[in-house]
């Protein structure tokens, strides 16, 4: 078979170089561009969640460079309230059908999805669309509303947060995605891909209570890091966050963010954040604690960035 | 003679079945899994319509009784029924002399619990409804399948759940019960108690004595058109229908039955080989033609039936009328007691929940059945114990300790038979007060460690705890009482241990906050990243 294969590319390859198609050419010259170096941050800006995820993606090198056959996925968005997607409280759940989809179709094992609430959680699954497009998509959307389900692990390099409880399903898997939304935070200031660590813990109190901004660097110290950050701002919660009042709290700005570098795609949604409402960086304390926590960078212009729009 | 068919009583238990079991899984769902309308089945009982005002239901079931008797104590009350059921379960394996036909007659009670029932109703108009709570039959059940059978199905869920969470299956789910309080588990505890005792002793003695449903309806049923009667003729005393009655209302030497006391569950019609028992249309004003001897009457006593039950109930209006300053002075003294306790004991009166209008409504017409707890999504209603006096005692209230109150739900306000919570929509919901959020800085994390917090106004639905500038970078909570709606959002998750740094005040009468502005969405366009 692979021969066969490779015969028939071969014929075709050598038909269409005979032909010296102008499409052709261009495809190569794509090609040699995605073989330089990727991009560690690509904004994307204009498109439907899915689109612009799949652009995202493609330009970092496809969803094959982050999730091999066989793993077990866990893909954790912000379901935090019991809200519908217009009122953006949570992750688009498009984004998530779209990824958890790309996830099974790289040959992902399965793909898990879950968050700890702050609102009943069954409500905040159903209301915010997530689990009907979990289920949609064939992964599974799993409880995370006990403490049953946290197993205590150790962080060394947490400065206030030494020790944490963390939702089996990511002690397990073998890859994960942290897939935030961006929006105004009353306590944090800002909720973006550091803050949506607090999700996979149990207790937040001790959060609260123990230096919020240093507990949310700590967090991000746990050694499993997030294959990607993708940061949701397709709408945007730009005031009384975290929950929302109203539609008058969202902005729809059609953008996507997506880094391993949580720190850089922090200070990137900001970025973006403020073209809608003023918020100073040092006011999202817990960007700069993580950086001092050698978590990544707040200085852009170091980051390879790569901006696309649609 | 061949025992015929007895097709009335198959009736009975059918009809008994199709209530009870949906009620008893309404009360053990846990989950919400089945529909919210079956609470309908709720509403027919007699004490929750008698407080919720149902007319439409109470003259209904007083035209049912009136018709057929007491067919409500073996059929849609799910305490008859319950007590069937423990019989049943007590006559397992054993002879029928010591089993199904252990019982004897016995002499009514008559001036007992026509005078307990016209205290109760009595006490319940002058706002002290304790003794309904604790005799209200259907609520007696509500708190045995909420406090004791619940509990032992989500045990059973969670070692499932958690087998098959194993195997990747998510169908069942772990359920952690927090609305467990000692109150709720001693009074389903009792209640079971004395159903079991009483059925396995007496039988129906609980209906027939205790039950203010029981009463009210012995008395109508009097009246009943339809009745079981012994046709004399052909009666040989043997005495089996008297042994197989678990309501002891009949007395086989002297052939009659006590109608007042019979519940209908035809069960003797089977035992009477002769076919003397039958269940006729024989109304009162039928009566001389009927071959019945009248009731609770001996041969020596010339009063015929009617007669001696309206004297009854005349005697004991008469004796309760007379009562009636005492009971309204003491009512009112239990009522300022309550409040007294209610600050002395814990900070403020309770919460109570969104639609039961305010403390004292809410007390004159909760019986504690428990309904609103089960269903509670969040589970933040619990049964009370003795921290708001015991004039509150199994009233649920709204605890913030660990859960909130949902901004979008109005299940309890749905579900609550008695109309104690009054059915809301979400949009009323959404303007009443149930309490205010009240802020004390001096315990605040963001004043005694200066590091930013924010979780009140976090979960904060309206809004109405936000955060202002405080000192450089940090913000502090700021409440603006008129958008608050006391859910609680703000209280339970506070991190301040053990005294909170905001806590929610109860109204003690709820008021109401403007409905939420129907803000526009203003377009914002942005054509560049900031980045």
């Amino acid at each position: 078979m692979r021969r066969r294969n490779f015969l028939k590319t071969s014929v075709v390859a050598g038909a269409a170089l005979a032909l010296n198609f102008d499409g052709l050419q261009a495809a190569l010259s794509s090609n040699t561009m995605a073989v330089e170096a990727a991009p560690e941050l690509v904004a994307v800006m204009g498109g439907e969640p899915e689109a612009m995820l799949s652009k995202a993606l493609e330009t970092l090198g496809g969803i094959g460079n982050y999730v091999k056959k066989g793993q077990k996925v866990v893909i954790k968005p912000n379901i935090g309230w019991d809200r519908t997607p217009d009122l953006a409280g949570n992750t688009n759940p498009e984004l998530i059908k779209a990824l958890v989809k790309g996830c099974l179709d790289a040959g992902a094992s399965k793909v898990t999805v879950f968050d700890n609430t702050c609102d009943n959680w069954q409500k905040c699954y159903q209301s915010s669309g997530i689990a009907d497009a979990v289920k949609a998509a064939k992964g599974l959307i799993v409880p995370g509303n006990d403490e049953k389900y946290y197993k205590e692990v150790s962080l060394p390099k947490g400065v206030k947060l030494k020790s944490v409880k963390i939702h089996e399903a990511l002690l397990e898997a073998d890859v994960w995605f942290n897939v935030p939304v961006l929006k105004n935070h009353g306590g944090a200031k800002l909720s973006c891909a550091m803050k949506n660590y607090m999700g996979i813990v149990w207790d937040r109190r001790f959060f609260h209570s123990n230096d919020l901004q240093q507990c949310i660097a700590d967090i991000c110290t746990w050694d499993k890091k997030p294959a990607l950050n993708i940061v949701d701002a397709y709408r945007m919660m730009h005031q009384n966050g975290p929950q929302g009042k109203s539609a008058a709290d969202v902005a729809t700005i059609k953008s996507l963010i997506a880094s391993s570098n949580i720190v850089a795609i922090d200070t990137a949604a900001l970025g973006l954040f403020n073209q809608v409402k003023k918020l100073d960086i040092k006011a999202v304390g817990h960007i700069r604690l993580g950086e001092s926590l050698k978590l990544g960078t707040t200085d852009l212009d170091k980051v390879n960035i790569k901006r696309i729009r649609i | 003679m061949k025992k015929q068919a007895n097709y009335l009583k198959g009736l009975r238990v059918l009809l008994a079945i199709l209530f009870f079991i949906p009620i008893l899984l309404f009360f053990i769902d846990f989950d919400s899994k089945l529909p919210n309308s079956l609470h309908s089945l709720l509403h027919l009982q007699i004490i929750p319509a008698i407080l919720g005002l149902s007319f439409g239901i109470l003259v209904f079931q007083i035209i049912l009784a009136l018709l057929f008797g007491r067919i409500y104590c073996s059929t849609i009350c799910p305490a008859g029924v319950f007590q069937d059921v423990l019989n049943r379960l007590f006559c397992i394996g054993k002879k029928k002399r010591k089993g199904s036909m252990r019982f004897k007659y016995s002499k009514p009670l008559n001036i007992f619990r026509y005078l307990l029932v016209g205290v109760s109703l009595l006490f319940a108009i002058f706002g002290f409804t304790e003794l309904l709570v604790w005799l209200d039959p259907y609520s007696n059940v509500g708190r045995i399948a909420t406090n004791l059978f619940r509990p032992v199905v989500v045990w059973g869920n969670n070692i499932i759940a958690n087998i098959l969470m194993g195997m990747d299956n998510y169908a069942l789910h772990h359920v952690t019960l927090k609305t467990i309080t000692a109150s709720g588990l001693i009074a389903g505890g009792l209640a079971l108690l004395t159903f079991a005792v009483m059925t396995v002793f007496r039988g129906r003695f609980f209906c027939n004595t205790l039950c203010p449903v029981g009463a009210i309806l012995s008395f109508i049923s009097n009246y009943s058109f339809f009745r079981i009667s012994f046709n004399k003729s052909v009666c040989n005393t043997c005495g089996n229908c008297e042994r197989t009655c678990k309501a002891e209302a009949i007395d086989s030497k002297n052939m009659t039955v006590d109608t007042s006391r019979c519940v209908d569950c035809f069960n003797c019609i089977s035992s009477c080989a002769k076919g003397s028992l039958k269940y006729r249309f024989n109304p009162v004003f039928k009566k001389e033609k009927t071959t019945e001897v009248p009731l609770l009457s001996t041969p020596s006593s010339p009063l015929s039936r009617e007669a001696n039950s309206r004297r009854m109930f005349l005697a004991t209006g008469a004796t309760i009328a007379t009562t009636l300053p005492v009971v309204s002075t003491l009512a009112k003294k239990t009522q300022t007691e309550t409040e007294v306790k209610g600050e002395t004991g814990k900070e403020w009166g309770p919460i109570t929940p969104p639609g039961s209008v305010g403390l004292e409504k809410f007390k004159d017409r909760c019986t504690g059945c428990h309904i609103c707890v089960v269903k509670c999504p969040t589970q933040v209603l619990k049964p009370a114990g003795l921290e708001y006096g015991f004039g509150y005692m199994l009233r649920p209230y709204v605890s913030y300790k660990s859960s909130y109150c949902n901004y979008e739900c109005t299940i309890c306000s749905n579900v609550c038979p008695n109309h104690a919570i009054k059915p809301l929509t979400v949009e009323q919901k959404k303007t009443i007060q149930v309490g205010i959020a009240t802020f004390v800085i001096d315990r605040c994390i963001v004043y005694t460690e200066g590091t930013d917090c924010g979780a009140c106004s976090e979960h904060c639905p309206t809004q109405a705890v936000h955060m202002t500038p405080y000192e450089g970078t940090l913000t502090i909570p700021k409440i603006e009482p008129e958008l608050c709606i006391g859910c609680g959002g703000c209280e339970s998750i506070c991190p301040v241990n053990p005294r909170r740094a905001i806590l929610v005040k109860s109204n003690a009468k709820h008021a109401f906050v403007e409905p939420p502005l129907e803000e526009e969405a203003k377009d914002v366009v942005i054509d560049d990243f900031g980045f």
